[in-house]
């Protein structure tokens, strides 16, 4: 069956429970688990662990906000420029990674420079971006429905609607992707790059595509990231964010679908479920990280399947 | 202008030994658990705390309390490889999540017990030498002393002794070394506990120079694991080179560029190096 179903049923939580926390936390995980699912495309399935995701994630939010401002468009259609924006830019960054062999450690590392770059660059260019104090995001994205016409989304019901859309059609893509011949390319250079190359396939046009796949969908995260906290400042493109995406996979199941998903309400659940400090907090996050990594290598997912790779 | 080039050239230099140890600890650990522990800026941070504490609280005289809190960093770091990291052995992701988790932990153990408000500690070595128009500070020169002595002794010990052979012969080939003798087990402990002592002493020397807060590990380790990767991850006398490379490039990049972008021209630099070498500076070809 395709797991995606499973996340249907999430539609009738609003039904029962009206507790604007429990909708807070899971249109959070929502968000997130769509920055969750983009990295597990380029890690869990094509096996390369990349550190820009968290850059996308921020200029996604800033990307589309300011071009909304500027131009006066609606939210949907400022995505557009933005997606381009961020296609071009994973482009050249996953142009310069790939062709230059870095792999495991090193690409890790060379992402990371950009991502640092992308965010020195979104901290220092006060004119555009308010610097440190961020933007207040005071648009809100509309939609339109049949019989209910235009909507503003408003308040905590509407968003948590559309970020479960979001979520389920992202996390159609990503199994549509990973069972086309795409995704067995993928883990056929996860499994062994040189071996890949022998068979035909061209490693390089793979990976990069699989990098600018994982980008474009942590701008989309970014962007309702940005709208739904009505806040964007340049810590949401810091290494933590790129970080946190990266626990919320390993934590959840690398190369399953729902993994990322399961991760993400953990991590952004759990330490609220738990009432703490903030300090208490953080160290609660950090704990419940080393736990699952250490009881269950495999992710939350791997313990009720099998580990099965799309092969 | 000239000694102004030269006066940020020689604190690039200082802070770049600061990097170097970070550096030394990333590469040893890397080479002999596979692993890269991001949470060594966090053991720095706790080298520097207990400094601090026992100077001017405790108030032990400095060279003990500094003698002490590489203790106490080094016990860390045995607590942390005892519950921790023997299980994420050779698993770089694991082990990448886990100090994650850790840098989380230790971190905010440090805020509830020092809260985030900055610590100052009293002057160790007041004064300065006066080079003509060159002011170097006593305690910035003593810093870079000690640290490099600090690394050129590990590296003569690596080259030397017989535990530096096998580590070595343990960082080539694992199987082989445990063939010859060695306790793989216990190396990859002490070289765990090695590194976070010896980041303990980065953050001993650096709670004399600079305000401490409890968020000050971050950027260290991410500048040790450039410098480890400049150098060539492997290479531990390149570790202190790529440390003080990283630093030097910061201080004159900051001097005729942007100061705002002062954390982007190291990684510029380190891009670039690695674009062209990827085995780093002085790593040799695959």
């Amino acid at each position: 069956m395709n797991p995606v179903w499973l996340l249907a049923p999430l539609y009738l939580i609003p039904a029962f429970s009206q507790n604007e926390v429990v909708l807070t936390i899971l249109i959070f995980t929502f968000i997130l688990s769509i920055l969750a699912i983009g990295f597990n495309i380029v890690f869990g399935y094509a096996g390369q662990l990349t550190m820009f995701h968290g850059a996308a994630f921020g200029m996604g939010a800033y990307g589309t906000y300011l071009i909304l401002n500027k131009l006066g468009i609606s939210f949907w259609l400022a995505l557009l420029p933005t997606f381009a924006g961020i296609l071009l830019l994973s482009l050249l960054v996953g142009w310069i990674c790939f062709k230059f062999q870095l792999r495991e450690f090193y690409f890790a590392v060379v992402t990371l420079a950009f991502s640092e770059l992308a965010r020195l660059v979104v901290l220092n260019w006060n004119s555009v971006t308010n610097g440190t104090l961020g933007l207040l995001v005071l648009d809100k994205p509309t939609l339109w429905l049949p019989w209910v016409g235009v909507m503003k989304i408003e308040g905590t019901r509407a968003w948590y609607l559309l970020a479960l859309s979001s979520l389920l059609v992202v996390a159609a893509f990503s199994r549509v992707l990973v069972c086309s011949w795409i995704g067995r390319n993928f883990a056929a250079i996860r499994l062994n790059e040189e071996l890949a190359q022998t068979l035909g396939i061209n490693t390089f046009r793979y990976k990069l595509l699989a990098f600018t796949i994982s980008n474009v969908l942590a701008g989309f995260a970014g962007a309702l990231f940005g709208f739904y906290t009505n806040y964007i400042e340049p810590s949401q493109l810091s290494i933590t964010q790129s970080l946190d995406a990266i626990a919320m996979v390993l934590l959840g199941g690398v190369g399953s679908i729902l993994g990322p998903v399961v991760g993400a309400l953990l991590l952004t659940g759990l330490p609220h479920v738990i009432e703490f400090s903030a300090e208490l907090r953080a160290a609660a996050y950090g704990a419940i990280l080393i736990l699952v990594i250490l009881v269950m290598p495999r992710g939350v997912v791997g313990l009720f399947s099998r580990w099965r790779h799309v092969s | 202008m000239t000694q102004v080039i030269l006066g940020q050239f020689l604190n690039g230099i200082i802070v770049g030994t600061l990097y170097g140890i970070i550096a030394l600890g990333v590469t040893l650990t890397f080479g002999i658990t596979g692993i890269v522990n991001f949470a060594l800026g966090q053991f720095m941070m706790i080298g520097a705390y207990a400094a601090w504490h026992l100077t001017d609280i405790t108030h032990l005289p400095y060279p003990i309390a500094v003698a002490l809190a590489v203790v106490i960093a080094g016990l860390a770091g045995l607590l942390s490889d005892r519950a921790l990291f023997q299980f994420t052995r050779n698993n770089l992701v694991n082990g990448l999540l886990v100090s994650i988790g850790l840098i989380s932990v230790i971190e905010s153990g440090a805020m509830l017990l020092y809260t985030a408000t900055p610590k100052n500690m009293d002057f160790v070595l007041s004064g300065a030498w006066v080079f003509g128009d060159i002011t170097l500070p006593r305690m910035k020169v003593a810093t870079f002393g000690v640290l490099v002595v600090v690394i050129a002794l590990t590296w003569a010990a690596l080259a030397n002794t017989w535990l530096g052979r096998a580590t070595r012969a343990y960082a080539q080939n694992p199987e082989a070394a445990a063939l010859m003798g060695v306790n793989t087990q216990a190396l990859q402990v002490g070289v765990s506990v090695y590194s976070c002592a010896l980041a303990g002493l980065g953050g001993a020397v650096y709670a004399s120079l600079y305000s401490l807060e409890p968020s000050m590990g971050a950027l260290f380790i991410l500048k040790g694991v450039e410098a480890a990767i400049l150098a060539g991850v492997g290479n531990l006398a390149g570790a202190l080179v790529g440390g003080v490379i990283l630093g030097v490039t910061e201080s004159i990049g900051s001097l005729f560029l942007p100061t705002a972008f002062r954390d982007a021209y190291g990684l510029i630099f380190l891009v670039a190096i690695l674009l062209f070498r990827p085995n780093g500076l002085f790593g040799g070809q695959k």
